[in-house]
């Protein structure tokens, strides 16, 4: 057997140093290490440029139409248009300040001294660290959420905190992580400890509460509502992190039930609440959130989407790492898989699912009714990975969910579909979804240049709050009193439009 | 294909304005309102269970089945009251339990019992236990039937029986369980009578229940 080359990558600031085949596409080297890519990797975008330092990386003709010559003089590429050619090292430029500084009219307020950041999610962290005198993020951190192992999803884990008063192990677990999150960037930006003076955690309100130590009872069973989901603050020294014993730390204000803060956040950085527009906001994980509305009124809501969007119950479901089929496609009546990290196939993430389920429709193996023709019971994707029937039920399942909390949110501000303007897909699955595909799912039934992957908006979202100020009149403030939670449980019509939105488009409703 | 046939078929693939269509057909025809049901709804929900059980059907097909089946049950129920003939298999009360918002699974089974013959009421998500013992002496209930979907919240099933036996209404009424955490062994923990694992086993414990 020949021998495969490999090379080895580092990646500044962060010193993390990779070794993978020759040829994998830095896209998937760099999406498991929480890269993103704001435009899906099709090199339309500059959200995930790189600076070559030592070694070589190609460049094609997108990098020259989004980088000025300056830039590529400088080293400057797209990772989405690069692969692993040679040993590398590179810079990470991942959420910079571009989008404080130029692309976005945000204006900030530079303020002395450093902040943090922190996207605390069910799943994984993200953390920044910021100069706020100039917006520039000197480092990044992220991190699977130590919680997990107490249970994935956040029932769960809230199952574990009440059952055996283990609030205070999951507080301390989770607060101990993040401390260390910090101290690792400070060490690796070579920043001055005592000059952070604010860190903003955004999080959805169960993550807000085992940070917080606040009793979860109240979120174990309906109406899913706690009396402490407001903003929470704390001095360093309370919790007892190693920076200035004064500097703050904020988990800003739940919206709602279940949605929290990241969702505020999210609203924050896509500016929903700004536009006369109607936009939307949806966030596809196991508690798919929503928001919709424009500068007059805004709703949100959760719905239990489940977990199959994150690969679970899914029978070859797997997160989005090396080895996940990603993307399916049909060229000329033929299934071309894309398996990241440029490996042997070993199963499904989110975004393949999707695909495959998009493609089996295309090609009549799967009716719209969900179940697949002819009386077959399994399709071969890729050898081995495989899509049953029961895994386009769980799709099924979890689109119609979304479907429904969009269409019902929206009929509560006595608008359709058709008036939505612009529909912001946020985290890391909403820049990996194929757009078309999810049209072609029904997932998102709207032309598919109105809908936009929006990034990680809860992170951007905290990082703005860092410039806002302390207090509840901050702009985060104000928004979260605009934003109104709803309940979709009980809408007596849940139901009934979530049995409407099981089945799957027939082909001539999506070709407009 | 007799219009018995075609009106099963049309419930099977969950095509409610032919089953609307169809029953008013028949009614058109003169066939008793009392005869659709044995002939029609009940074998075609069945096959609907046998399909689900096989997994042929899921959930969705079998919600969409179901309303389907709904679209004939809406136009006889009006017309089937005071029907001597028409004596519902028997009364069901259904829930889910105080801080359980959950409700398709019981709403499936709710469906599926009601296209079996059940007089069905449903008192929704969320229910107390003493909204559950006025409910079974309001409409003299023989069934009641449960579901919980968390495990914070299945305990609250054993607060109902409980109730129900300080009503002196436990002898009168047979309890049955279900939802996802739900198992056989708490079923009988809790000193309910049966407990289905999906909804033809529902059905199916329901009708023996009944017959008990």
């Amino acid at each position: 057997m020949e021998q495969v080359k490999t090379h080895r990558i580092v990646l500044q600031p962060t010193q993390v140093e990779l070794t993978a085949p020759a040829g994998t596409p830095l896209r998937d080297l760099l999406f498991e290490q929480g890269v993103e890519f704001p435009c899906g990797g099709r090199g339309r975008c500059r959200g995930c440029r790189i600076r070559v330092r030592e070694g070589s990386a190609e460049l094609n003709d997108a990098q020259r139409e989004r980088l000025s010559e300056e830039e590529l003089r400088n080293g400057w590429r797209l990772a989405c248009q690069c692969s692993l050619a040679g040993n590398l090292v590179v810079e990470l430029r991942q959420w910079d300040a571009a989008i404080l500084a130029d692309d976005s009219p945000f204006v900030f307020e530079p303020r002395p001294g450093l902040g943090v950041a922190v996207d605390l999610g069910t799943t994984t962290l993200v953390a920044q660290l910021l100069d706020l005198t100039t917006g520039h993020v000197l480092a990044v951190r992220t991190a699977l959420n130590v919680q997990a192992r107490y249970g994935a999803d956040i029932m769960s884990r809230v199952e574990y905190a009440t059952a055996g008063d283990h609030l205070p192990e999951l507080a301390d677990l989770i607060r101990r992580q993040i401390a260390s999150l910090i101290d690792q960037m400070i060490f690796s930006s070579k920043s001055v400890r005592a000059e952070i003076r604010d860190v903003v955690l955004v999080g959805n309100t169960v993550m807000h509460h085992l940070f917080c130590g606040l009793d979860v009872e109240p979120l174990s069973h309906y109406p899913f509502e706690s009396p402490h989901a407001g903003l929470q603050q704390f001095r360093a020294s309370a919790l007892a992190w190693n920076l200035d014993p004064q500097a703050t730390i904020r988990f800003l204000p739940c919206l709602g039930g279940f949605v929290g803060s990241d969702v505020l956040a999210g609203v924050l950085a896509t500016r929903l609440s700004e536009s006369e527009e109607i936009g939307g906001l949806i966030d596809l994980g196991t508690n798919g959130e929503i928001v919709v509305g424009n500068n007059s009124r805004l709703l949100c809501a959760s719905t239990a989407a489940g977990p199959a969007f994150e690969g679970a119950r899914i029978s070859m479901g797997m997160r989005a790492a090396t080895g996940a089929i990603s993307q399916v496609v049909v060229e000329r009546q033929q299934l071309v898989c894309h398996v990241l990290g440029n490996a042997a196939p070993q199963g499904l993430c989110g975004s393949g699912l999707v695909d495959a389920v998009a493609a089996g429709l295309d090609l009549q193996l799967i009716d719209p009714s969900g179940r697949f023709s002819n009386g077959r019971k399994e399709w071969t994707l890729a050898t081995p990975v495989v899509l049953t029937q029961s895994d386009i039920r769980e799709l099924q399942l979890a689109k119609g969910a979304i479907a429904a909390g969009l269409s019902l949110l929206l009929g509560r501000l006595g608008a359709g579909i058709n008036d939505v303007k612009k529909l912001y897909l946020a985290g890391a699955f909403g820049n990996y979804i194929s757009r078309a595909s999810a049209r072609r799912i029904g997932l998102i039934d709207m032309p598919i240049d109105q809908v936009s992957p929006a990034g990680n908006t809860a992170l951007l979202g905290a990082k703005l709050a860092l410039f806002s100020g302390d207090d509840e009149g901050g702009s985060y403030g104000r928004l979260r009193r605009k934003i109104e939670h709803v309940a979709l449980k009980s809408d007596a019509k849940f139901q009934e439009v979530f049995v409407d939105g099981l089945a799957f488009p027939q082909l001539s409703e999506v070709q407009s | 294909m007799s219009l018995f046939e075609e009106m099963q078929q049309a419930i099977i693939d969950g095509k409610a304005p032919v089953v609307k269509e169809l029953t008013q057909k028949a009614l058109s025809e003169g066939i008793k309102p009392a005869d659709i049901f044995p002939k029609a709804i009940v074998p075609a929900m069945d096959e609907v269970g046998r399909r689900m059980r096989d997994c042929e059907f899921f959930i969705p097909e079998v919600l969409i089945a179901a309303r389907a089946a709904r679209a004939a049950t809406d136009i006889l129920r009006p017309l089937l009251v005071g029907d001597a003939a028409a004596r519902p298999a028997g009364t069901v009360v259904c829930c889910t339990v105080k801080g359980d918002l959950h409700d398709i699974g019981k709403n499936i089974v709710a469906m599926m019992l009601e296209s079996a013959g059940f007089r069905i009421i449903d008192l929704g998500a969320d229910v107390s236990a003493e909204k559950i013992v006025d409910a079974v002496r309001a409409h003299d209930a023989n069934l009641v039937a449960m579901s919980a979907l968390l495990t914070t919240t299945m305990v609250n099933m054993k607060s109902v029986i409980e109730a129900l036996a300080a009503a002196g209404l436990r002898e009168k009424v047979k309890v049955m369980v279900g939802g996802a955490p739900v198992t056989e062994s708490w079923a009988r923990s809790i000193g309910a009578d049966g407990y289905g694992k999906d909804a033809p086993a529902a059905v199916d414990l329901a009708r023996s229940l009944a017959a008990a």
